[in-house]
């Protein structure tokens, strides 16, 4: 569905149902440069099982309009407006790598937002390296194919996918090549307010980890989820790309999480 | 360039699509000669068939043996994603129904295989699909082919049997300009002499029964999304933008965005057409696939070293293979096949219909039949096979003469193809000289 969040037309997956704001709602945020697409094999369950689900592109993203957000801080804002503009109270709040930084913003800056927060293959910093930044500086795809490289894990690298048939190597790059990869790897880079907010964070935290992730190393998640004090889970075999790697060990660790809170509500 | 992986080719040939299994450890791909798999649950069932998740449902529709092949066809093309079909011809028709429908237009090159050609001005037409068919590179004609209701322009990347080259990146360049996908038909190269992927192409389809075989023992077809193509920029195709009512009214381009077009050929027409490749043919092919660039260099280097030897016997009276110096397409061909231009080649013989069908009867190594792409030589008499009920002036008019006889050069060893050719070229000799 399409929702206007400060005069810009943005789009937001709703799991392949009708969005319906009664219903307890997920909010699931992509990673740099990617897209609701990257939760493409955990929204549908959502949705069809009980809850309303919003997976929107971030501003200038694929099928949003708009100029990209420079900085995490504006994406956190930018993520409470988009709830709001949702007509939402409250989200189970879900980020991918940079769209967990952006979840821990909106933490900081609209708490009364969220129920519950978890952060997928993330930590509380992502140092960028600098020659990453100028690589997509002058070309999203070959900073695409650097990140794409070193994203997915060992399985995807041998052309091993989820759904029978699909490369998702191909799909990220294409999706990556479009999107401002550029503004997110900056953003990324100079976020420093993690360790800040995870003291402030009073909501139930989990992170879901990944044992071969070599852009967010499970050494900085491990430490970070201390700090928040969060549950964790690591999931072995697989990189940084889980959503799309793992799909069903995510889906698994969310559901167990937000059924548990919602049943508890 | 068009990735799917970092490994390179040869590798991806061997590997890609398959990790030893966790039960046996099998090293090779196994067959899995299945018709279906249980859920492990309603709800796990449930969230299979609603697509909240991947996995294999029914045959019909994914296998996993199939999907190995599928995963490796795609990276090796470039691709999103690949299905895997029954046939070439099942492939053709999988794109075509999927991206047209009664009332839409298409526009393909003259220049194809025969019955991609009949399916075109007959069974497509049956179903309420026009097709304008332009000569191969002619940039005008194409752009005046052109409708509101064209949904594809469709070339073969070497023509069969004439061996024109597609000028894809212009081809491309035009229907792109109109949002239209370019799908091309990729058999005769296979992957590893040209990735059209690479040169604007949107889709791209295989007969694999060919050199991705290579063995001649199993029947399958390919189709590669390339995940380029912008389906809602285009804004003709409704199909793949709007709600799609028998699933839920899901929206392809918005779920799966460079995948869309793989996802509704798997949720369609696999579902409904059911022209599903065999798990035993996707592993006959896997076995080809697995040394697909080495019997290519051999392929090409034959070709060449035939085509050499054929210009000099006195009995040859023309020869044609795209990129020779003498050939038109030889600085297309050059570019988008810096391999090599295939193993596929044609040449004359003395002697007419007769002195043809004389060189053919007395080959002992070359195998007279109607198929290319076997590890094999094989040699074809159009003149008095595919084409006999034609007359002369049909024939000219298909690009194929009395005398053209057309060879899918395979990798035996040169000397001993040049032996038996010189024999056939004695028949035809003699042949000549009684007419």
């Amino acid at each position: 569905m399409y929702v206007e969040v400060r005069g810009q037309k943005t789009y937001a997956a709703t799991g392949g149902k009708e969005f319906d704001n009664s219903l307890p709602c997920v909010m699931f945020v992509h990673g740099s440069g990617l897209d609701h697409r990257s939760w493409a094999l955990q929204t549908r369950w959502f949705a069809y099982n009980g809850y309303s689900v919003l997976a929107p592109d971030l501003p200038g993203h694929s099928l949003s309009a708009g100029e990209p957000l420079e900085s995490i801080e504006e994406m956190g804002a930018w993520l409470a407006d988009f709830i709001r503009a949702a007509n939402v109270s409250r989200v189970h709040a879900v980020g991918h790598s940079q769209g967990f930084l952006d979840v821990l913003e909106l933490a900081r800056q609209a708490p009364e937002l969220l129920k519950s927060i978890t952060g997928v293959g993330t930590a509380g910093a992502i140092p960028v390296n600098p020659a990453l930044i100028d690589a997509a500086k002058n070309s999203a795809g070959d900073a695409a194919e650097m990140l794409l490289m070193w994203g997915f894990g060992p399985d995807a690298q041998y052309g091993i996918s989820a759904v029978p048939g699909m490369q998702p190597i191909a799909i990220g790059r294409q999706i990556m090549a479009r999107n401002p990869l550029y503004e997110d790897l900056v953003a990324c880079a100079n976020y420093e307010n993690g360790s800040a907010v995870a003291k402030s964070i009073e909501v139930p935290s989990q992170l879901i980890l990944a044992r071969k992730d070599r852009l967010t190393p499970i050494k900085a998640g491990m430490a970070f989820a201390e700090e928040l004090n969060a549950r964790v889970t690591i999931i072995e075999r697989y990189g940084h790309m889980l959503p799309i790697e793992a799909p069903r060990q995510t889906l698994q660790k969310l559901r167990e999480l937000i059924s548990s809170l919602e049943e508890a509500a | 360039m068009s990735r799917s992986s970092y490994l390179k080719p040869d590798t991806v040939a061997l590997h890609t699509g398959y990790v030893p299994e966790s039960d046996h450890g099998s090293r090779a791909v196994p067959v899995y000669q299945t018709t279906s798999y249980v859920f492990e649950s309603v709800s796990d069932g449930s969230s299979l068939f609603n697509v909240e998740q991947g996995g294999h449902i029914y045959s019909r529709i994914t296998n996993p043996t199939v999907a190995v092949l599928e995963q490796r066809i795609a990276a090796l093309e470039g691709g999103s994603g690949t299905i895997c079909t029954a046939s070439g011809m099942s492939a053709l028709f999988t794109v075509f129904i999927t991206l047209c429908s009664a009332g839409d237009h298409m526009i393909s090159a003259t220049q194809i295989y025969g019955s991609t050609a009949t399916l075109l001005k007959h069974t497509i037409k049956r179903l309420g699909i026009e097709c304008t068919f332009i000569p191969i590179n002619d940039e005008q004609a194409l752009r005046d082919a052109i409708q509101p209701n064209t949904k594809m322009v469709f070339c073969e990347s070497i023509g069969n049997p004439g061996l024109e080259i597609a000028n894809i990146p212009g081809i491309s360049e035009i229907a792109h300009e109109n949002g239209i996908p370019l799908v091309v038909d990729a058999t005769f190269a296979t992957p590893s002499l040209c990735r059209p992927i690479d040169h604007g192409a949107d889709i791209v389809v295989h007969s694999v029964t060919k050199w991705m075989g290579g063995h001649g023992v199993a029947i399958g077809g390919a189709i590669v999304d390339g995940g380029r193509f912008d389906w809602e920029q285009s804004g003709r195709f409704p199909e793949l933008t709007e709600p799609y009512a028998p699933f839920h009214g899901i929206k392809f381009w918005e779920e799966f965005g460079p995948s869309a077009l793989a996802m509704k050929m798997r949720a369609e027409s696999m579902r409904d057409v059911g022209a599903a490749m065999s798990p035993h043919n996707a592993f006959l092919i896997l076995q080809g696939i697995e040394t697909l660039s080495l019997r290519m260099k051999q392929h090409v280097a034959n070709a060449k070293a035939l085509l050499e030897w054929l210009q000099q016997q006195q009995a040859v009276t023309w020869t044609n293979y795209p990129d020779m110096e003498s050939n038109p397409s030889h600085a297309l061909a050059e570019g988008l096949f810096p391999d090599g231009a295939g193993s596929m080649l044609c040449f004359g013989v003395v002697g007419g219909r007769a002195g043809g069908a004389a060189f053919i009867d007395s080959l002992q190594l070359a195998s007279n039949l109607a198929n290319v792409g076997d590890s094999r030589t094989l040699v074809l008499h159009p003149g008095s096979t595919t084409h006999s009920r034609l007359t002369v002036e049909d024939m000219k008019a298909a690009g194929i003469s009395e005398d053209m006889i057309r060879v899918s050069v395979g990798i035996e060893d040169i000397a001993d193809i040049k032996a038996d050719f010189a024999k056939g070229f004695k028949a035809a000799e003699r042949a000549a000289g009684e007419s």
